[in-house]
């Protein structure tokens, strides 16, 4: 094994300064009783070559979308990834680092991280960042619970039906065994109705969750809402698109208490879903009882500008059953990448890729649905995914006719939305080119 | 020195009885210079609002250093009707008065019987030569 | 060289008008704005980030990985982290476009080679605990502690029990308790006696018909396999409550004893510690779950199934808790795991516990002669040293000497933890290193010893910077530029 970096001899030596006879003398404290004596049931090893041929042919059993037009969204985005972002991220001092306990020989996690929390505040609106949670949808749950903490109103948290079902679901599980409600409020038309959610929370309510653009890419009216929500003494959670920020209103510009979303968007691969980047950023009320690591700034022994992890008070470390959450270890490499890309981009950028975005998915819209057999399904305006009808009964052959053609049209909304069963769920990225959506629309032609 | 004029709580916090001109005690609240010591560089104190109200025992605030955090213990029982606002933004400066400008909370007594239970200079500076052996 | 112009912060480099990105033209008929969002919707300023030049970007974070220590760099015993090597030919692999160019909602039919290595993964997760159910969903260990002690409840819940206490070991991980609090129990800290083992009496006492979970570290964190474990695990079983395995100690035992064996009914593996992945400077991790038959049912969903030679995404699960994360898991971090458990197979997994185990215990030998370790001549994976007579007789600290071995060219090992070791410096020098590194590591351990007191409470000395105010941090935060 080449990673076992001692020889026979070395071993033997080793053994006569501890004074043991073997190296099974070693777990003497192991009781026999206890001890497998036999060996794993695991397939042979692999050398190097073996196992990259073997990985290789799995890989080969997958459908990348490296080599196919992905169509795919609902909270995780083919967005293109600069070269610069792989080459930083795979620093072996960034890299094969870990969380840096010893700030004088961290200072490079900690400053990137520092700058993190910079570009996410900015990014948002929002007053201060964490230094990431694992991903969007632990994110917002996070935020409920810090929300339920913060208010000490327990009784019911206001979730709307437009927020990603998976959050919503991760939610469910997470409050299972408290006296939380949780209330979902409808989207019947793409998004929720105002009135509704004012109807809906009550003087025990300790926040309102919405997603903005929502699950199915529409714009809710996250202004009103907030409104109405810190009203009736609330707070307003929303979970946001990072790329949307290129052109949408910020969080804090519109008066959300806690942001959150997933940042795979920035410079993430999807990887099938993880890891991933959860952001959450808060107004400074609420700053000590955000959960997550912060890295803060501070001086040397010699007055030099330097940064170290802060406010660990809050931590599971210190405060162990009465932490702000569990949560150990962040995301610190995707934060990394995410502060790369956001660097990169700068506020041209950002606004360019939001721009493509918007075009490219309305002209999509317009394209698929111009043949008269798909149909817009919500008339609220939209950023870069949309809901579109497959019309009388074709879904299954326009699968199969995807399929065939290597195409990932979209996502099928039946699981989480039965009444959306016929329906797909679009995201046009600015990776998609015109060639790609107009191939898409003669798949549904 | 223990003041030898104020009562103390096992849990370290000093109290200052004072008779409220609209009838009644109020008790004036702080920690001892020995927990301060033991806390080492305080960070942070989170003070209740005007009006909460406290319990003999049960904790009103948290006072935290780099790495750690305490409770703070009300030693009595009643209603908080002033905080030491300044304490928040001068917290390095705790230490040098601890029994004065350093108080945390004022409290209006609603159960007299819970200073009967509260120790004097003596017992308390037993209490804590008995701790640090 | 150093370079500290390129490490000044971003927005200090920035410079108006730069751009890092060249996005393509737009291909498709433009349409103004105005038409496709509402005005009231859009955002009138540009977003305040900084402006950059791609080499400006590549000089400020090249330059600033130079100022951090890194297990590829340096020798990193940073105790109960298992900061081993990362084998580069996994990092290839999982890089491949059919493995990381995958959309979490792409049909079945389009990731079966990942299916397949998924499913086989589910499998050498339970052989290697000996519990037969694996849920891969949790996305980090402390995650994985609250998705099992999710299962707990919903297990006493389907089975009219209620049992509101977790019991815990004071040597825990803060993981344990607040996972547990977040899962919904009561925590109740069970004291550990001067050896480190669980303190049987008093454990007796707690433990009761509301005691749902006791959750146990073992090998624990002084680095010692428990006693008693048999007869604890006895004394749980028979009150009803299951016992937990905080998985975090796994490197000691692949292949000589499981979980499953040794009677914990769940636990969590931390794949990026045990199986090695990039620590990426805090995360990503995984969490993945392993439990007893009985907990099957409960598991999040979905788990990976095959049915007539096809994989697919099993979510007909009436009695799952649900989810605890969006999407699959922490999929990178499980295909580096894959591609060690294949690198390694049986012989060598039970290679790497057995020299982890020697590595430990031959540092403990040299290291014993010039500092106390308390807890025995022996130890697992790792070992927990106690320096209170430099502290007491010349006032060295655990940290002054952790700051001293950045300037001798190592990482500290992890210091006042566990919490209930009086300066504890906890070590953990994993298999991957040599005996000469463990040698010269000794040595300037010594070293460091004999030095003098001022020497060290000013250390480190010849890092980027010295000491950080985290007094001055914490006082007064600054957590962005600018404030």
């Amino acid at each position: 094994m080449p990673y076992f970096p001692n020889t026979i001899d070395d071993q033997r030596e080793m053994l006569a300064t501890i004074g043991a006879k073997s190296l099974d003398e070693l777990f003497s404290m192991v009781p026999g009783e206890l001890r497998l004596n036999r060996d794993l049931c695991l397939p042979p090893a692999l050398g190097e070559m073996e196992l990259t041929a073997h990985i290789v042919e799995l890989a080969g059993k997958n459908v990348s979308a490296a080599c196919v037009p992905c169509f795919l969204g609902g909270g995780c985005y083919d967005h293109f990834i600069p070269a610069v972002v792989d080459v930083i991220a795979s620093r072996s001092e960034f890299y094969t680092a870990y969380t840096p306990y010893q700030a004088e020989a961290s200072q490079g996690t900690l400053q990137a991280m520092f700058e993190y929390q910079t570009l996410i505040a900015e990014l948002t609106g929002m007053d201060f960042s964490n230094a990431s949670m694992y991903d969007g949808g632990s994110a917002a749950v996070e935020a409920v619970l810090m929300a339920l903490h913060v208010g000490k109103r327990t009784g019911r948290v206001v979730v709307a039906q437009s927020v990603h079902p998976e959050y919503r679901q991760t939610l469910k599980t997470y409050l299972a065994n408290t006296d939380t409600e949780l209330l979902a409020v409808g989207a019947k038309d793409g998004s929720v109705a105002p009135a509704e959610v004012e109807a809906s929370v009550t003087d025990q309510t300790a926040c309102v969750l919405v997603q903005h653009p929502n699950f199915f890419g529409c714009l809710e009216e996250v202004e009103a809402l907030a409104e109405i929500t810190h009203k009736k003494g609330a707070m307003f959670i929303v979970v946001f698109d990072p790329i949307s920020l290129g052109l949408l209103k910020r969080p804090g510009d519109y008066g959300a208490d806690i942001a959150v979303a997933e940042g795979q968007s920035l410079g993430n691969p999807m990887a099938y879903g993880g890891p991933y980047l959860g952001i959450m950023a808060c107004r400074e009320p609420f700053l000590r009882r955000m959960p997550g690591r912060l890295v803060g700034q501070t001086a040397d022994r010699r007055g030099r500008r330097c940064w170290t992890l802060t406010l660990q008070t809050r931590e599971q470390h210190i405060r162990r059953e009465k932490a702000t959450s569990n949560i150990c270890t962040n995301q610190g490499l995707f934060a990394l990448r995410a502060a790369v890309y956001l660097s990169l981009m700068g506020p041209q950028g950002m606004r360019k890729v939001a721009e493509l975005c918007l075009q490219k998915s309305h002209y999509a819209l317009e394209r698929l649905t111009a043949c008269g057999k798909l149909e817009k399904v919500f008339e609220r305006p939209t950023f870069k995914e949309f809901v579109v009808r497959v019309k009388d009964g074709r879904m299954e052959k326009v699968l199969a006719a995807a399929a065939k053609q290597y195409l990932f049209p979209g996502v099928q909304l039946g699981k989480w939305y039965p009444e959306l069963a016929d329906c797909l769920l679009i995201a046009v990225t600015e990776k998609r080119t015109k060639a790609e959506i107009d191939r898409l629309a003669d798949i549904f032609g | 020195m223990t003041p030898q004029n104020l009562l103390y709580a096992k849990t370290h916090e000093w109290v200052k009885i004072e008779s409220d001109p609209a009838g009644g005690k109020i008790a004036v609240v702080g920690i001892t210079a020995f927990a301060l010591e033991l806390l080492t560089d305080l960070v942070y104190v989170a003070l209740p609002e005007v009006g909460r109200k406290v319990e003999a025992g049960q904790s009103f605030g948290e006072i935290e250093s780099v790495k750690a955090v305490s409770d703070l213990n009300s030693p009595v029982t009643g209603e908080v009707v002033a905080v030491n606002a300044d304490l928040p933004g001068k917290l390095e400066s705790l230490p040098k008065d601890p029994y004065g400008k350093g108080w945390f909370i004022k409290v209006k007594i609603a159960d007299e019987s819970t200073i009967a239970q509260l120790l004097d200079a003596a017992a308390y500076d037993k209490q804590c030569s008995e701790e640090h052996g | 060289m150093r370079n500290t112009r390129s490490t000044q912060l971003l927005f200090e480099l920035s410079r108006p008008g730069c751009v890092g990105v060249d996005l393509p033209v737009c291909d498709v008929p433009e349409r103004p704005i105005s038409e496709l969002l509402p005005a009231g919707a859009i955002n009138p300023a540009p977003l305040p980030l900084p402006e950059l030049s791609e080499p400006d970007v590549v000089r400020h974070f090249v330059n600033l990985s130079t100022q951090n220590m890194s297990v590829d760099t340096h020798f990193y015993p940073l105790g109960s982290c298992t900061m081993k090597y990362n084998p580069k030919r996994n990092e290839r692999l999982a890089s491949l476009p059919g493995m990381v160019d995958l959309h979490p909602y792409q049909p079945e039919s389009a990731v079966q080679g990942l299916l397949e290595l998924l499913h086989e993964s589910q499998y050498f997760l339970a052989e290697i605990s000996g519990l037969p159910a694996v849920s891969l969903q949790p996305a980090a260990g402390a995650h994985g502690e609250m998705t099992a002690l999710l299962v707990a409840a919903a297990y006493f819940r389907d089975r009219g029990e209620k049992r509101t206490t977790v019991l815990i070991p004071d040597g825990a991980h803060g993981t344990n308790p607040a996972s547990a609090a977040m899962a919904g129990f009561d925590v109740q800290p069970i004291r550990c006696d001067e050896d480190g083992f669980v303190d049987l009496e008093e454990f007796a006492t707690h433990l009761n018909e509301r005691t749902a979970v006791f959750m146990i570290t073992n090998p624990n964190t002084l680095g010692i396999f428990e006693k008693n474990i048999k007869k604890i695990v006895e004394m749980v079983h028979a009150v009803g409550a299951l016992v937990y395995l905080d998985g975090a100690n796994m490197n000691a035992i692949l292949g000589i004893t499981r979980p499953g064996d040794f009677g914990a009914d769940l636990m969590h593996y931390n794949p990026h510690k045990t199986f090695s992945g990039p620590h990426g400077g805090g995360g990503p991790g995984a969490g993945p779950i392993a439990v007893a038959e009985k907990l099957a049912p409960y598991l999040p969903s979905p788990i990976v199934v095959k049915e007539n030679g096809v994989y697919r995404l099993d979510y007909d699960r009436p009695k799952s808790i649900g989810r605890v994360r969006s999407f699959f898991g922490n999929v990178g971090v499980l295909v580096r795991m894959y591609c060690y458990i294949r690198t390694h197979g049986a012989k060598g997994l039970r290679e790497v516990s057995e020299h982890a185990v020697l590595n430990a215990n031959y540092l403990l030998a040299k290291v014993k002669h010039f500092l106390e370790v308390p807890h025995g001549d022996r130890c697992m994976h790792e070992f927990v040293a106690s320096p209170v007579k430099l502290k007491n007789e010349k006032n060295i600290s655990t940290m002054d000497i952790a700051k001293r071995l950045l300037d001798y060219g190592y990482h500290a090992p992890t210091v006042y933890f566990p919490l209930i070791v009086k300066e504890a410096m906890m070590i953990e020098p994993t298999e991957t290193e040599s005996k000469a590194t463990l040698d010269a590591f000794a040595e300037a351990l010594f070293r460091i010893t004999g030095e003098s007191a001022d020497l060290l409470h000013d250390a480190p000395h010849t890092t980027p910077v010295s000491r950080a105010d985290e007094v001055l941090a914490a006082r007064k935060p600054v957590l962005k530029h600018g404030g």
